[in-house]
C-alpha cells in the first residue's frame, strides 16, 4: 500500500495538466506523512522504554494541579511530580528525551517548510481548480467509489500553513514545557499523530477522507486531554470530549449519507459540481447542511455541544493551545467554508449557523466573566471566538470566517502558551515549597509582571488583539465579520429568507447586536484576566515569590513569534475602508486568495445585497472600536485586583453570579436529563428486566422448568404398584376404543 | 502465483484439503501427543499437542491463502468446486465450492484459528490433547458450513460445529460453564431441527427425475414452484435458526453466558467465526432461496426493526456490564445488528458492508477476547472494577487494547469503520430512517467501550495487587501483531477484499430483487 | 427360489432359519441340562449360542441373497423379514456377549439363560415372518414367555423377581386384549390371513364395521403394550430396572423391534385401506408416546430408568414412520430399528461394564468424571447418547435414522408436517437428558469416594466397541445401509400411497 502511495505520488496520479503538476505540490502526501513518521518513532520509543514495573519513572506522571487526592498508595511522590520535575525529586528526564525533542518538532518544521514551498508554487501561477492527487482506491463497491486522495487548493493551503506553522511553534514550546515529564515521548507521539490527522482533515479530497482526519483529531484530543490519565478527572474529560464529538460525527455521517444518496458523489469536486442540481433553499440541502453543522457544533464546541471544551483544559497547556484553540476546534469552520456551495444554497441553514454562533459567542463570553482558572477563561473565550467565526461563515462571509480563524489561531495560541508559561512558573514555585495550592487559579497569582515580563508584554498584545483594538490582528477579522453580518441584512438572500418565522434581516441585526455585546464582554473578561494575573499585589505567597521566574528561551521564543503575528496578522486582509483612509498595504489579500474556492458561494449569498455606503462602514468600524476600548476601560476602572483574596480564603459567589460562575449548570442539567437516565434505564430495565427477567427467565429457563415439572409429575405417576399400571392401561384401552369407534 | 497454483492443480483439491487437514491434525495429536506427554509431563499435560495443533492450523492457513490468489473476482459463481456423491439413494451429494462471500469467511477462519491456539497456550492445562483436537474438529465443521453447496451436507456441518464447542465450553469453561454449555447447545439445536424439517421439505420439493430427493443448492435456487405460503414457512424455519446464531434480539441471551464461561479460544471462535454462521446463512440460504418471503414488506420491516433494536439495545446493555467479557458479548449483539441491517437493506454497499463487518468484527472482537484472556491469566478476574490505572503497569497491553477497542468503535482508518460506513451508506438509500437510527449506534459504541477502557487502563492505580502485573510477553505480542496488522490493513486498504466479494454480493442483490416477486421466471442457477 | 407355501416341504424350507435356530436351541438346552451349573459350562453354552446365531445369520444372508420369494401364505418370505431377523440376531449376539461377563458376576450360572434368549429370538423371527394372526399370536407368546422367565432369572434379587411378576401380570393382561382383538377381527372378516383380511374388508365393505374397529383398537393396545407406547408403557421402567441389564438391553432393543415388525406388517398388509380409520388413533399414540417418554425421562436419575423412558420415546418416533403407512415408512422403520438397536445395546453394554455385583450403582451420578478414569467408556457412551439424540457424525447413524423417519413423514401426498415438527421438538427435549449423561461423564469432577470401575471385561468391551464402530462408520457412509433398508421395503410399495387428511 505504501508502495502504491509512493509510486502514484511520484508518477503523479494527478491531473498532469494542472498548473501545480510537477511543482512542490506533487509532494503534498509528504505533509501528513512526516508527522506520521514522527508518531511512529516517538511511539516506539515511548513503548520500548515503558516496559518496567510501576516504580520506574517512565510511568506517566501527574498534572500539576491534580493533587494527591485521587492518587493510589502505590504511586510514589516522585510520580506525582508530573510535568515539572526538578532537583527536588526523583523524576528523571526520559532517557530518549534527546531524540524525541529532535524528532517531534523536527518533522513538523520539515512539513512547514514543504508547505511554504507549496505556497510559493501556488502563488507562482493562478489556479482556478483544486489540485487533486489520487493515491489508491479506498472503498469501491457498486456505484460508490471513494479514493484515498488529497486535494490542494487555496483554502487547504491556508489551513496547512496555520497547522504546520503554529503547530511548529507549539511543538518547540512543548520541548521546554514537557521536558521533565515521564511521558515525554508519548506526548510528542500523540502530538505528531494529531498533526497527521489534522493535515489529512484539511487535505482530504472527499468527505470520507476528511472524516478520517475529523475523527482522528478527535482521538488525539481524547488521548492528550487524558494524557495524565491517572487522574480520573482527566480521563473523564477525555472520554467526554470523544463522546460529545461522536454526537457531532453522527451528524456529519448522516450528511454524507444524504449527499451520496442524492448526489451520488462524496468528493468535493463532484459535490460542488452537482450541488446546483439541488433545489436552492429546498428541504434536502437544508437537511444536509444542518446535519453537517451538527458535526461542526461538536468539533468546534458550539451550543449545545460546547460542554467538552472547558473540561478539555485538563490536558497539557500546549495541547490546549494547539488543539483546543488554534487548529482542531476550527475544523468546523473549515468544513463549512469547504462546503460553502451547499450552505450558500440554504439560507435557513446558514442563518441557523449564524444564530448559533452569535448565541454561543455571547453565552460563552458571559461565563468567561466569572472564571477563576486562567485556562478556563481562555477556554470560554475560545468558544466565544469560534462563535464569531460561525457568524462569519453563517452569513456567507466565508473569507472573514477563515480570516478570523487565522488571526485567532495566532493570538489565542499566544494567550494559551502565555498562560502555559505562567502556570509553569506558578507550579514550579509551588512545587519547590511543596505547597498544594492551585497553580492555575488567578486568585493565587497577581503582580506576575514583575517575574514574567516577556510573557506579560506578549499576552497584553494578544489581549488587545482579541479585544479588537486596532491595528492588532483581531480587530480586522472581527470587524469584518460584524460588518458583513450587518450588511447582509440589506437585501441579501439571507435577509429575504425567514428563520422560524423571523424575517432574515431582523435576525441579522440581532446577530450583529449580539456580536457587538460579546465584543464588549470579550474586552472585559480579557482585561480582567490580565489584571488579576499580572497586576496588583502578588498573592502567590511569600516564600513562593522567590521561585517565580520567566520561562526558558525555548518557550519564550515561540511566544515572541506569535506576538509579532498577532500584531500584524490583520494585514492579511485589510478592508477597503481602511486602506482608503490609511494606505497600510494591499487590501483583501486573503479575499482574493480564497476567491476561487468560496467566491461563487459568497456571491450567491450576497446576491441582491445593497452595498452599504462608506460612511456606514466607517460607523460600524467606529462602533467596534468604541465597544472594545470601553470594555477595557470599564474593566480597568471597576475591577480592583487589590481586593482579591487567595483561592482558599475566597467565599463562594451568590445568586446570579454563582449561576454564571457555575456555567449556568449546563453540565449538571445534561447529566440529570440524559446521562443518568440512560444508564439507569439500561441497567435496571433493559438488562435486569428485559434480558435477565423476561427473555432469559420467563422464556428460556421458564420453558425448561415447565418441561422438568411435567417430567417430575409423570415420574410421580410411576408408583410401582401394578394395580395403578393396570388402571392406566385400561384408561388407554378406553381411549383407543373411543378413538376408533367414536367418529 | 496463480500460474504456480494451476501447475499444482490447486483448485481441484484445496477445499477437501481444508476440511481434512484439521482432522489429520486431530488424529496426530492422539497418536503423537501421548508420547510427548510421557516425555515431559510437568504440570502441563501433553505439551506436544499445542505444537501439533498450532502447526496444523498454520499449514491450514497457508493452504487456504492460495484461494486469495486463485480466486477470480470477476466470477460471481462457484469456484474450486468439487462434487462427489455421498448418499446416492437419498440424492445427497458432497458438493463444495467457494464464492466471494465464502472465500472471505474461510480465510477469516483459517486466519483466526492459529491465533486461538497461541491464545490458549498456557491457559489450558488440563486434557490438553482433547482440547486442541476439539478445536481442530470444530474448524472442519465451520469450514464445511461455509463451503457446503448441498443443504444436507450444510446441515450436517452446521450441527457438527455444536458438539466440540459444547465440550470446549463445558469442560474448560468458567464457574457456570455447565449451565452455559447446555444453554448454548439446546438454544441453537431447537431452531436447527426446525430448519432440518424445512430442508427435508425443500429436498422433497426439489425431487429430481428419478424420484429421489435432491438437496443441491443450485437446483433449489433454480426451483421457483414454492407457494408463497410454503416459502414463508420455510423462510421462517431458516431465519429462526440463523437469527439465534447471529444472535438477533431477542434470541441473543445464550451469547453472554456462552462468551463469559467459554475459555479464551472458545470466546474467540464463537465471536470471531460462529456468529458469522448466522449472517452467512441469511446471505447464502434464507434470502436467495426465499426472496419472496424475505422481501415481503412485513418480514423485511420486522427484520430491520429487530436489527436496529439489536444495535441500540446491545450497546445500551453492554454499557452497564460489570464483566468485561459480557460487555464485549453484548457489543457483538450490537455489531451483528449492523450486519443484519445491511443484509436486509439489500443494496450492494450495505451487503458488502455487512460482509466487511463480519470480517472486521471477527478480527477486532477476537483480539478483544484474546486480550481479556491475557489479563485474566494474570489477575483471574474479568470484572472491570478490579482493574484501573493499569496502563502505567502494562503499557504494551494498554496500547494494544486501546487500539483494538478503537477499531471496534469504528474509528476511521481501522477495519471497523469501513463496514459500518458501507452498511449505513448503503441502507440509507433504501431505509433512511432505520439507517439514521442505527447511526446513533456509533455514539453508544464509543460510550461503552471508552468507559470500560478508562476504568481498566486509566484512572488512579488504586489496587496494590495490580501494581505488579507483568506486561505482554513475546508470544502474546506475536499473536496480537497479525491482528493489529489486519485491523490497519482492512481499514486503510480494504479495496482488494471488497473487490473479491463484489461480484457475489452484486449477484445476490440482483437475484433477490428480481425474484422477490414470485411471478418472476427462475433464472439459471449460478454455477 | 420361489416357495409354494401350501406344500409342507416348501413351508419348512421357507421357515429354514427359524427352524435352524429352534433346533439348535433345543440341542443347546439338552447340553446345558446335562452338565452341572457352573460358570464354565454357562460360558460354553453362551459361546455355542453365539455360534448358532451366526449360523442363522449366514442362512438368512443366503436366503436374502438368493432372493427367496413365496406366494401368499401364513408366512412371508421377503427382505423385510430377513432384515428384521438380522437385527434380532445381532441384538441377541450382543446380549449373550454381555451376559457372558454379566451372569457369572451376578451369580447367574444356569446356562439355560442363553437358550431362553435363543427361544425368545426364534419367537421374534416368527413374528417378523407372520402373515397370519394366529402365527402372530404364536410368535408373541413364544417370545414373551421366554422373556418373563429371563426378567426374573436372577432369583437372588427381589427387584428382579418383582419386575418379572409385574411383566408377567401386565403382559398377560395385554395379551388378552391382543387375543380378543384377533378374535374380533376374525369375527368381522372371517379370515386370519393378512391378505384375505384385506381382501374381505374391500369385498364386504367392512370399513365401518364396529366389530372390526373394536378389534383394531384392541390390536393397537396389544402391540402398544409390547412396544411400550404410552399410555401402555407403565410396566417398562420398573421391568427394565429390575431385569438383569443384558436382558433389559434385549427387551429395549429386540423385543420392541419384533413387536414393531409384526405390527407394521399387520397394519400395512391387512389394513392398508383402513388407513383413514387407524391414522388418527395411531397419530395420537405416536404424539403421546413421544411427549410422555421424553418429558418423564427428563426427571430420571437412574440410568436404566432413563434409558427405559428414552426407549419409550423412540417407540414414539418409530410410530411416526408407521403413521404415514407407506413403503418408505417401512424402510425408514427398518433403518431406525437398526440404529436404535445398536445405540441401545451399546449403552447397556456400558452400563454392564460400569456395574458391579448386585447392580446397586445405577445412579447417573455414578458416572461423574468417568472421562477422567475410563475415557474410552465415556466417549463410547457419549456416542451412544448422541446417536439416540439423533446427532450427525458424532451420533453416527442416529441422525440418519431420524432423517429417514422425517423424510418418510414428509414424503407422502399429504406431508405429516406437524408430526415432523412435534418429533423434532420432542427430540430437543431429549437433549435435556442425553446431554445430562454426557455432562456428568465429562464435566462433573470424579467424586473422591467413587470406586474405580473395573477394567471393561472382554465380551462387553467387544459389544461397546463393535456397536460404537458400526454407529460411527455407517454414520459417515450410510449408503449401503440405506439401500439395504430400501430393498427391505414392505410390499405396499406397488400400491399408491394412501391419501390421509393431515392433522
Amino acid at each position: 500500500m505504501i508502495s502504491a502511495i509512493l509510486q502514484s505520488a511520484v508518477s503523479g496520479a494527478s491531473s498532469a495538466s494542472h498548473p501545480l503538476a510537477g511543482t512542490a505540490a506533487e509532494y503534498m502526501w509528504l505533509l501528513p506523512l512526516l508527522p506520521l513518521l514522527g508518531f511512529v518513532i516517538n511511539g516506539v520509543l515511548s513503548l520500548n522504554s515503558a516496559r518496567f514495573g510501576p516504580g520506574d519513572p517512565n510511568t506517566p506522571g501527574h498534572h500539576p494541579h491534580s493533587e494527591g487526592a485521587a492518587d493510589a498508595p502505590a504511586i510514589s511522590h516522585a510520580e506525582q511530580a508530573g510535568a515539572f520535575g526538578d532537583d527536588h525529586h526523583a523524576v528523571k528526564r526520559h532517557r530518549w528525551a534527546g531524540i524525541v525533542s529532535f524528532v517531534g518538532p523536527g518533522v513538523l518544521i520539515l512539513s512547514f517548510g514543504l508547505a511554504v514551498a507549496m505556497f510559493l508554487a501556488m502563488t507562482a501561477g493562478t489556479m482556478e481548480s483544486p489540485f487533486v492527487q489520487k493515491y489508491f482506491t479506498w472503498m469501491a463497491t457498486g456505484d460508490l467509489s471513494i479514493d484515498a486522495a488529497f486535494q490542494l487548493d487555496q483554502l487547504s493551503m491556508v489551513m496547512v500553513l496555520v497547522i504546520t506553522g503554529v503547530g511548529s511553534l507549539i511543538h518547540i514550546f512543548s520541548i521546554g514545557y514537557m521536558r521533565d515529564d515521564p511521558g515525554y515521548p508519548r506526548y510528542f507521539a500523540y502530538l505528531n499523530l494529531f498533526v497527521f490527522f489534522m493535515l489529512v482533515l484539511v487535505l482530504g479530497a472527499n468527505y470520507p477522507v476528511l472524516f478520517v482526519g475529523w475523527e482522528g483529531v478527535g482521538l488525539c484530543s481524547y488521548l492528550l486531554i487524558g494524557f495524565w490519565f491517572s487522574d480520573k478527572a482527566n480521563a473523564d474529560a477525555g472520554k467526554k470530549a470523544f463522546i460529545v464529538n461522536r454526537i457531532g460525527d453522527f451528524g456529519l455521517l448522516v450528511a454524507m449519507f444524504l449527499l451520496f444518496a442524492n448526489l451520488g458523489a462524496l468528493d468535493f469536486v463532484g459535490v460542488n459540481a452537482r450541488a446546483l442540481q439541488l433545489q436552492a433553499g429546498g428541504a434536502l440541502v437544508t437537511a444536509i447542511c444542518l446535519f453537517m453543522f451538527l458535526g461542526c457544533a461538536g468539533k468546534s464546541a458550539q451550543i449545545p455541544l460546547y460542554v467538552w471544551l472547558p473540561d478539555a483544559m485538563a490536558g497539557p497547556t500546549p495541547v490546549s493551545a494547539l488543539i483546543h484553540a488554534a487548529t482542531m476546534v476550527t475544523a468546523g469552520v473549515y468544513l463549512i467554508a469547504r462546503s460553502a456551495v451547499l450552505f450558500s444554497l440554504s439560507p435557513v441553514a446558514s442563518l441557523t449557523v449564524a444564530v448559533i454562533g452569535a448565541v454561543t459567542a455571547l453565552f460563552a463570553a458571559t461565563i468567561g466573566l466569572k472564571q477563576w482558572d486562567i485556562k478556563k477563561v481562555l477556554a470560554y473565550s475560545t468558544i466565544s471566538q469560534l462563535g464569531y467565526m460561525f457568524i462569519g461563515v453563517g452569513v456567507g462571509a466565508y473569507v472573514s470566517g477563515i480570516f478570523h480563524l487565522v488571526t485567532h489561531s495566532f493570538f489565542k495560541a499566544l494567550l494559551f502558551l502565555g498562560a502555559g508559561s505562567v502556570i509553569h512558573a506558578m507550579h514550579g514555585a509551588y512545587h519547590r515549597t511543596h505547597s498544594h495550592e492551585d497553580a492555575q487559579d488567578m486568585r493565587n497569582m497577581g503582580g506576575l509582571r514583575r517575574f514574567l515580563p516577556v510573557t506579560w508584554v506578549l499576552m497584553w498584545l494578544a489581549t488587545l488583539a482579541i479585544a479588537g483594538i486596532p491595528p492588532f490582528a483581531g480587530f480586522f477579522s472581527k470587524d469584518e465579520i460584524l460588518a458583513s453580518a450587518f450588511e447582509r441584512a440589506h437585501g441579501s438572500t439571507l435577509a429575504s429568507a425567514t428563520w422560524l418565522g423571523i424575517p432574515g434581516s431582523t435576525l441579522l441585526y440581532i446577530i450583529y447586536a449580539l456580536g457587538l455585546v460579546s465584543a464588549l464582554l470579550t474586552a472585559i473578561y480579557m482585561t480582567r484576566m490580565m489584571l488579576y494575573t499580572f497586576h496588583g499585589p502578588t498573592r502567590t505567597g511569600a516564600q513562593e515569590e522567590g521561585h517565580l521566574h520567566e520561562a526558558p528561551w525555548v518557550m519564550t521564543a515561540p511566544l515572541v513569534v506569535l506576538g509579532v503575528l498577532s500584531v500584524f496578522g490583520g494585514w492579511l486582509n485589510l478592508p477597503e475602508v481602511i486602506t482608503d483612509i490609511i494606505p497600510l498595504g494591499a487590501r483583501d489579500m486573503l479575499g482574493h486568495w480564497l476567491e476561487p474556492v468560496v467566491g461563487s458561494a459568497t456571491a450567491r449569498v450576497s446576491a441582491g445585497e445593497v452595498h452599504a455606503s462608506v460612511t456606514v462602514e466607517e460607523l460600524l468600524i467606529l462602533a467596534a472600536i468604541v465597544v472594545a476600548v470601553s470594555g477595557i476601560v470599564f474593566a480597568w476602572a471597576r475591577l480592583k485586583p487589590a481586593r482579591l483574596v487567595r483561592k482558599r480564603d475566597a467565599v463562594a459567589e451568590e445568586g446570579f453570579e454563582r449561576v454564571v460562575a457555575e456555567k449556568y449548570f449546563v453540565d449538571e442539567a445534561y447529566d440529570r436529563a440524559i446521562i443518568t437516565p440512560t444508564y439507569a434505564v439500561s441497567r435496571n430495565v433493559l438488562w435486569r428486566i428485559v434480558d435477565n427477567g423476561v427473555i432469559d427467565g420467563l422464556f428460556v429457563n421458564g420453558s425448561a422448568a415447565v418441561a422438568r415439572g411435567f417430567g417430575w409429575m409423570g415420574s410421580r405417576l410411576q408408583t410401582g404398584n401394578t394395580g395403578t399400571y393396570a388402571w392406566v392401561l385400561v384408561i388407554g384401552v378406553v381411549a383407543m376404543l373411543g378413538a376408533f369407534t367414536l367418529r | 502465483m496463480t500460474g504456480f497454483l494451476e501447475s499444482i492443480g490447486y483448485n481441484n483439491w484445496v477445499l477437501v484439503a481444508l476440511l481434512l487437514i484439521p482432522l489429520v491434525g486431530a488424529a496426530l495429536i492422539f497418536v503423537v501427543g501421548r508420547r510427548s506427554a510421557e516425555s515431559e509431563g510437568k504440570g502441563l499435560e501433553d505439551p506436544g499437542a499445542r505444537q501439533i495443533a498450532f502447526y496444523t492450523f498454520l499449514i491450514e492457513f497457508i493452504v487456504s491463502l492460495g484461494l486469495w490468489f486463485s480466486f477470480d473476482p470477476a466470477n460471481a459463481g462457484w469456484q474450486a468446486s468439487l462434487d462427489i456423491p455421498w448418499i446416492p439413494t437419498w440424492g445427497v451429494r458432497f458438493t463444495l465450492g467457494v464464492d466471494g462471500i465464502a472465500l472471505m469467511m474461510v480465510l477469516l477462519t483459517t486466519f483466526i484459528m492459529p491465533l486461538t491456539v497461541l491464545g490458549s497456550w498456557t491457559s489450558v492445562r488440563t486434557k490438553v490433547r482433547s482440547y486442541y483436537a476439539l478445536l481442530l474438529i470444530l474448524t472442519t465443521g465451520m469450514l464445511g458450513v461455509f463451503l457446503a453447496r448441498d443443504l444436507f451436507l450444510f446441515y450436517v456441518m452446521w450441527e457438527v460445529m455444536l458438539v466440540p464447542m459444547y465440550f470446549i465450553i463445558g469442560i474448560w469453561g468458567g464457574e457456570r460453564r455447565i449451565y452455559a454449555s447446555l444453554k448454548f447447545f439446546i438454544y441453537t439445536m431447537l431452531p436447527s431441527l426446525l430448519m432440518l424439517v424445512a430442508i427435508i421439505y425443500l429436498g422433497l420439493h426439489a425431487r429430481d427425475a428419478t424420484g429421489t430427493p435432491n438437496f443441491s443448492y443450485d437446483n433449489m435456487l433454480a426451483m421457483s414452484s414454492l407457494t408463497p405460503k410454503a416459502a414463508l414457512w420455510l423462510f421462517g424455519a431458516f431465519a429462526f435458526a440463523f437469527a439465534v446464531k447471529v444472535p438477533m434480539f431477542p434470541f441473543h441471551t445464550w451469547l453472554p453466558d456462552a462468551h463469559v464461561e467459554a475459555p479464551t479460544a472458545g470466546s474467540v471462535v464463537l465471536a470471531g467465526i460462529m456468529l458469522k454462521m448466522g449472517t452467512f446463512g441469511f446471505l447464502r440460504f434464507a434470502l436467495p432461496l426465499f426472496p419472496g418471503a424475505a422481501m415481503s414488506p412485513t418480514v423485511r420491516t420486522l427484520m430491520l426493526v429487530l436489527a436496529v433494536i439489536g444495535i441500540i439495545y446491545g450497546a445500551l446493555v453492554a454499557m452497564v456490564q460489570p464483566d468485561f467479557k459480557k460487555l464485549v458479548a453484548y457489543s457483538s449483539v450490537s455489531h451483528l445488528g449492523f450486519v443484519m441491517l445491511g443484509i436486509f437493506a439489500l443494496t450492494v454497499q450495505s451487503v458488502q458492508g455487512a460482509l466487511m463487518i463480519m470480517i472486521s468484527h471477527g478480527i477486532s472482537t477476537g483480539a478483544l477476547f484474546l486480550l481479556i484472556g491475557m489479563i485474566y491469566e494474570r489477575k483471574h478476574s474479568r470484572l472491570i472494577e478490579s482493574y484501573g490505572g493499569i496502563a502505567r503497569v502494562v503499557p504494551m497491553f494498554a496500547a494494544i487494547l486501546t487500539f483494538v477497542a478503537l477499531s471496534s468503535i469504528g474509528l476511521p482508518g481501522t477495519n471497523g469503520f469501513i463496514g459500518e460506513f458501507l452498511v449505513l451508506v448503503g441502507s440509507f438509500r433504501t431505509y433512511p430512517v432505520f439507517a439514521t437510527i442505527a447511526a446513533t449506534g456509533v455514539i453508544f459504541a464509543a460510550a461503552y467501550l471508552l468507559w470500560a477502557i478508562q476504568r481498566i487502563l486509566f484512572n488512579p492505580l488504586d489496587k496494590t495487587e495490580n501494581t505488579h502485573l507483568p506486561d505482554l510477553n513475546r508470544r502474546e505480542l506475536a499473536l496480537l501483531a497479525p491482528l493489529v496488522a489486519a485491523i490497519i490493513w482492512l481499514g486503510v486498504y480494504p479495496a482488494p477484499v471488497l473487490r473479491r466479494m463484489e461480484a457475489a454480493s452484486q449477484a445476490l442483490v440482483n437475484r433477490v430483487e428480481t425474484r422477490s416477486d414470485m411471478a418472476a421466471p427462475p433464472p439459471v442457477a449460478t454455477r | 427360489m420361489n416357495f409354494d407355501l401350501s406344500r409342507p416341504g416348501d413351508l419348512a424350507a421357507a421357515l429354514g432359519p427359524d427352524l435352524l435356530l429352534m433346533g439348535g436351541a433345543m440341542l443347546l438346552l439338552l447340553w446345558a441340562a446335562w452338565r452341572p451349573e457352573s460358570a464354565e459350562n454357562q460360558r460354553q453354552v453362551g459361546l455355542g449360542s453365539i455360534g448358532l446365531c451366526v449360523l442363522v445369520l449366514i442362512a438368512i444372508g443366503l436366503y436374502a441373497y438368493r432372493g427367496a420369494t413365496a406366494g401368499n401364505g401364513v408366512i412371508a418370505v421377503d427382505n423385510f423379514r430377513w432384515a428384521a431377523d438380522a437385527i434380532f440376531l445381532l441384538a441377541t449376539i450382543g446380549t449373550i456377549a454381555m451376559s457372558l461377563d454379566y451372569n457369572p458376576r451376578e451369580g447367574i450360572l444356569a446356562g439355560e439363560s442363553h437358550v431362553l434368549l435363543l427361544l425368545a429370538t426364534s419367537g421374534m423371527m416368527i413374528l417378523a415372518a407372520a402373515r397370519d394372526l394366529i402365527i402372530v399370536f404364536l410368535g408373541i407368546e413364544l417370545m414373551s414367555i421366554a422373556i418373563y422367565v429371563l426378567v426374573g432369572i436372577n432369583r437372588r434379587r427381589e427387584r428382579s423377581a418383582e419386575g418379572a411378576i409385574k411383566y408377567f401380570l401386565l403382559g398377560a393382561f395385554s395379551t388378552a386384549f391382543l387375543l380378543y382383538g384377533i378374535a374380533l377381527v376374525y369375527g368381522a372378516t372371517g379370515a386370519t390371513n393378512f391378505a384375505e383380511i384385506a381382501g374381505n374388508i374391500d369385498r364386504l365393505g367392512l370399513a365401518t364395521s364396529g366389530l372390526l374397529l373394536v378389534g383394531l383398537a384392541l390390536l393397537v393396545v396389544g402391540f402398544g403394550f409390547k412396544v411400550a407406547a404410552a399410555p401402555f408403557h407403565m410396566w417398562a421402567p420398573d421391568v427394565y430396572e429390575g431385569a438383569p441389564t443384558p436382558i433389559t438391553a434385549y427387551m429395549a432393543a429386540a423385543v420392541k423391534a419384533a413387536a414393531f415388525a409384526a405390527f407394521f406388517r399387520l397394519w400395512l398388509e391387512a389394513f392398508p385401506n383402513l388407513i383413514t380409520t387407524w391414522h388418527d388413533p395411531v397419530w395420537w399414540l405416536a404424539v403421546v408416546t413421544m411427549v410422555v417418554g421424553n418429558l418423564v425421562a427428563l426427571a430420571q436419575r437412574n440410568i436404566k430408568r432413563l434409558l427405559a423412558y428414552s426407549s419409550i420415546a423412540h417407540a414414539g418416533y418409530i410410530l411416526v414412520a408407521m403413521v404415514v403407512g407407506t413403503g418408505l415408512g417401512s424402510s425408514a422403520f427398518m433403518f431406525y430399528l437398526f440404529a436404535y438397536t445398536m445405540a441401545t445395546l451399546g449403552a447397556f453394554a456400558v452400563i454392564v461394564a460400569m456395574g458391579e455385583a448386585g447392580e446397586d450403582r445405577m445412579g447417573v451420578d455414578e458416572y461423574s468424571g468417568l472421562w477422567n478414569v475410563r475415557p474410552g467408556l465415556a466417549v463410547a457412551m457419549a456416542v451412544f447418547m448422541l446417536a439416540l439424540l439423533g446427532f450427525p457424525i458424532f451420533g453416527g447413524i442416529g441422525f440418519f435414522a431420524k432423517w429417514y423417519v422425517l423424510q418418510a413423514a414428509l414424503q407422502t401426498p399429504s406431508p405429516q408436517t406437524r408430526l415432523a415438527v412435534i418429533l423434532v421438538l420432542t427430540s430437543v427435549l431429549s437433549a435435556g437428558y442425553y446431554l445430562y449423561v454426557v455432562m456428568v461423564m465429562f464435566m462433573k469432577p470424579r467424586a473422591s469416594t467413587a470406586v474405580l470401575p473395573a477394567r471393561t471385561p472382554g465380551w462387553t468391551g467387544a459389544v461397546v466397541w463393535g456397536t460404537a464402530a458400526i454407529i460411527l462408520v455407517f454414520g459417515l457412509f450410510p449408503d449401503a445401509l440405506v439401500s439395504v433398508t430400501k430393498r427391505s421395503t414392505l410390499g405396499v410399495a406397488g400400491k399408491p400411497a394412501p391419501v390421509v387428511t393431515t392433522r
